[in-house]
């Protein structure tokens, strides 16, 4: 199947122009922005903030109750949330004071088993928050570095780090859309996405600018290696979303693990968003560039 | 027979001699083992969300800060608090550091009430219904009495090459600091630039301290290998293996029992005063003149008197050898020793607030007296603190993330082999890959075991990232070298190889780099992905993929050498 994917993208950039080629990943790229722009202004947050960021407690219990009546009984406490996931049910509470905090987990921890909490007071999260930002740019800034000193040549340097921006915008956008909030794991999700992407734009752009052949031919064959490793990786992350996701579902003993699940589906998306931003995006910049090199170096 | 000659080269090469040594240490690192009871298990240790248990990250709340205040107004506010009267400054003369003041008060004043203040020496005279006192003290002295009064937190003034720092035990603004000094004519002393001298936080020997004393009680509790970790200036982490978060609440916050008794007779005791009655505990100290190692520390009024009635009582003042003064923590025996004759003969007449326990002279004793200083806080910790963060996992519920995660890995696994065959087709292709995959990851956990990481649900992630990054180089090292299906000539496939690295090395930098900074984010909450994906890599880059790269080779040779097309 996924060679039945390499060819007709194959063909698809074959008989397209560079522009063509651009127009798609690039308005795409300006969507996302403006998606991330609308919550930015609505929320003060690109992204919607987790619990991890905005400070408070979360409760995870095995219950055969349902969220609702849940809720209810712990009405006393500021309970924000109750919601089912398989055969648990996930409770967030707002900040609330020492005393109050240790009565309910002691409560908790009497009546239910398998129960997991997670509190984060709103100092932490607030520093949390800042230290999560500078990571991100951090990373980003680092990974252009290595990339500028791995080409030292501007073009095809900007064009990889184009596309790894691009992906990191669109996977942020798309936890917009699909109501994921900003957790640890979905900040581990953007950094390693920050690893991922720029793999194939670097074999891509070391083959088209170090090989022999015309710059399509190289393209073709960049796009064989490429495509095969996104899709392993992408099937290695669709099972890991499935079975830390989906999996109670099989059995009421399995249980969901919000921290994979978080890192897997982002990375999915991010990665599907590298599929195109390699192979329109980076390949028409970098098929641009190298025609014009050539046509220069035929002149002189 | 060209195979045999491939086969004994492929085990001299030099990358091949190093694989296999790796892989072996793995082994032994992880220690894999097989019980009837226990099944299938590991010498490696498993995070706390695997494992079961809870954890606390709690900050330190202070403040350090360089102080200053006009000398007269200083004094006028600590003698007016502490005396509860009216007083009148008549004069302040400086001399080598410290302040002699002197003023008059319609209140009649005992020596004993002078040193309750604590404030310094004095000499008090009365005439005409006017008392009349002559203090020796220090500016630093009436500043931490008076920001100890104000904040009703303890202040620990220590001399630095340009003044005196502050140490506030409390969470205090800059700004409420600034206002309490300008009160009494001050200000936070600014530096060269105008910028105040005023940090947010502990010092470093504070935090180290507050450390210990968790450490030091959840030891006393018999709750071994419980690691209290400092991160950064002012974070302390404690992680509760098998112990849940309501407990570990408790334990962390609940200071222990302590009491001091005098021995009445033989092994017979009286009850002195208990852990409530000691207002505050100094630093472990030296005393020149009589050459011992001693604790401060002082009583509160209730304490002082208690302590003055129990020895008088039991005759500890009139024979202090044969009634020692005996302090417990939790019951048990910490400190015990007889009244100096000096303190003896002052209890006698009055109680006594500031005391010295001194433990000798010898190296021995330092340790004591630094040990005694825990004691006598009674596991009260120093300083203010506030709980950041906190987490807990049930052990059953750690036990199934633990099972679901090796499935979600090996189902990773067998979902990228599958892509990887239907994309080659070919089974000598697929083992090697597959084989070098699982190799990395062996590695990686012997690494885990080798020094120790707990392995935690970030590092599964990161685990499963490896095998993905890891399936993507040796993809792309299969292409450079299978040239169109088939094995280039010799000098054109020592080129592509060379080529392949040079893109899996670029490729493995940026993942590096894009990593590093989750190393020290948070807490190092995400520290376990971070960690197991960056030596994941490197242990690939370094170790499995360059073999990979020999045996493929080695394979697709034999293998044209067998069927030539």
């Amino acid at each position: 199947m996924e060679v039945g994917l390499t060819e007709r993208l194959d063909s698809f950039v074959r008989n397209h122009s560079d522009r063509q080629l651009a127009t798609i990943p690039l308005a795409i790229f300006l969507v996302s922005i403006v998606v991330l722009g609308i919550v930015f202004v609505s929320s003060g947050a690109p992204v919607k903030l987790g619990m991890e960021f905005e400070g408070g407690t979360q409760i995870s219990v095995a219950s055969q109750e349902t969220a609702a009546s849940l809720e209810q009984k712990y009405a006393d406490y500021p309970i924000v949330d109750a919601r089912q996931a398989g055969s648990r049910v996930i409770m967030q509470f707002g900040p609330m004071d020492n005393e109050q905090q240790s009565e309910l987990v002691r409560d908790v921890t009497a009546t239910y088993s398998s129960v997991e909490i997670k509190q984060v007071g709103p100092v932490y999260g607030a520093s949390l928050q800042q230290q999560a930002v500078q990571a991100v740019i951090i990373s980003f800034i680092g990974m252009a570095l290595v990339v500028f000193l791995i080409f030292k040549t501007f073009v095809p340097s900007v064009a990889v780090v184009l596309s790894a921006l691009s992906d990191i915008l669109i996977a942020a956008a798309f936890m917009n859309v699909a109501g994921i909030e900003l957790s640890l794991g979905t900040v581990a999700a953007l950094l390693m996405l920050i690893g991922y992407s720029v793999d194939s734009d670097i074999l891509l752009t070391t083959r088209v600018l170090k090989r022999r052949g015309t710059p399509q031919e190289n393209i073709s064959n960049a796009m064989h290696t490429g495509i095969t490793m996104t899709t392993t990786t992408l099937a290695a992350l669709v099972v890991m979303y499935l079975v830390s996701t989906y999996s109670y579902v099989l059995s009421p003993s399995l249980t969901q693990i919000n921290l994979l699940s978080d890192i897997s589906i982002v990375l999915i998306f991010g990665l599907l968003a590298d599929l195109m931003n390699t192979w329109l995006l980076n390949t028409s910049i970098l098929r641009w560039y190298a025609g014009n090199q050539g046509s220069r170096r035929r002149k002189a | 027979m060209n195979g045999d000659e491939d086969q004994k080269s492929l085990f001299k090469d030099i990358r091949v001699i190093v694989f296999i040594i790796a892989i072996l240490a793995s082994i032994v690192f992880i220690q894999p083992g097989y019980s009837s009871e226990e099944g299938f298990n590991t010498g490696l240790n498993y995070g706390l969300d695997l494992e079961g248990g809870s954890w606390l990250q709690i900050r330190l709340q202070g403040a350090v800060a360089q102080l200053e205040a006009d000398n007269e107004e200083l004094a006028q506010t600590v003698l007016q608090n502490g005396i509860d009267d009216t007083v009148e400054i008549r004069q302040i003369d400086t001399n080598n550091g410290g302040l002699t003041v002197t003023f008059t008060t319609p209140a009649q004043l005992s020596s004993n009430h002078m040193d309750q203040l604590g404030v310094g020496e004095s000499t008090i005279t009365r005439s005409d219904n006017t008392t009349q006192v002559i203090l020796h003290t220090s500016e630093s002295t009436l500043i931490t009495t008076y920001l100890t009064d104000a904040l009703n937190a303890e202040l620990v003034p220590l001399a630095v090459e340009d003044g005196v720092e502050y140490e506030i035990r409390t969470a205090v603004s800059e700004e409420e600091l600034q206002q309490l000094m300008e009160e009494v004519g001050g200000n936070i002393v600014t530096d060269d630039q105008g910028t105040p001298i005023y940090r947010e936080g502990v010092r470093t020997e504070t935090r180290d301290l507050t450390k210990e004393i968790l450490s030091d009680k959840l030891n006393a509790l018999g709750l071994k290998d419980i690691p209290v970790t400092t991160v950064g200036e002012d974070y302390i982490l404690i992680d509760f293996a098998g112990i849940d978060l309501a407990t570990a609440k408790d334990i962390a916050e609940k200071p222990g029992k302590f009491e001091i008794r005098i021995i009445t007779e033989g092994n017979e005791s009286r009850h002195v005063l208990y852990g409530d009655a000691i207002q505050s505990v100094g630093i472990a100290g030296y005393n020149d003149n009589d050459g011992q190692w001693y604790t401060p520390f002082t009583l509160t009024d209730a304490g002082a008197e208690a302590l003055q009635e129990t020895a008088i009582d039991t005759g500890a003042t009139t024979n202090p050898m044969a009634h020692n003064l005996v302090m417990y923590l939790d019951d048990e025996e910490v400190y015990s020793a007889p009244l100096s004759p000096s303190a003896a003969a002052r209890l006698e007449q009055y109680p006594i607030y500031s005391w010295q326990a001194s433990t000798g002279g010898d190296e021995e004793s330092q340790a004591q007296a630094e040990q005694l200083q825990i004691h006598l806080r009674a596991g009260a910790l120093p300083v203010n603190v506030e709980l950041m963060g906190s987490g807990h996992v049930d052990a059953s519920l750690g036990a199934q993330f633990k099972s679901q995660a090796v499935i979600a890995g090996l189902l990773a696994l067998l979902a990228v082999a599958f892509v990887i065959y239907r994309r080659y087709n070919k089974p000598e292709i697929l083992i090697p890959m597959v084989g070098t995959s699982v190799s990395e990851v062996i590695m990686i956990l012997g690494f885990a075991g080798a020094i120790g990481w707990q392995l935690d649900l970030p590092s599964v992630a990161g685990i499963i990232a490896v095998i993905g990054t890891g399936i993507d180089h040796l993809v792309i090292i299969t292409d450079e070298v299978l040239y169109e299906g088939k094995l280039p000539p010799r000098k054109v496939y020592l080129s592509r190889i060379t080529k392949a690295f040079s893109i899996i090395f670029a490729a493995a930098a940026t993942t590096i780099i894009a990593m590093s900074p989750l190393v020290v984010m948070g807490f190092g909450a995400l520290r376990g992905f971070a960690i197991t994906t960056i030596v994941g890599v490197l242990i690939g880059i370094l170790i499995a993929r360059p073999v990979y790269g020999k045996v493929i080779h080695e394979i697709l040779e034999s293998r044209a050498a067998k069927n030539p097309e």
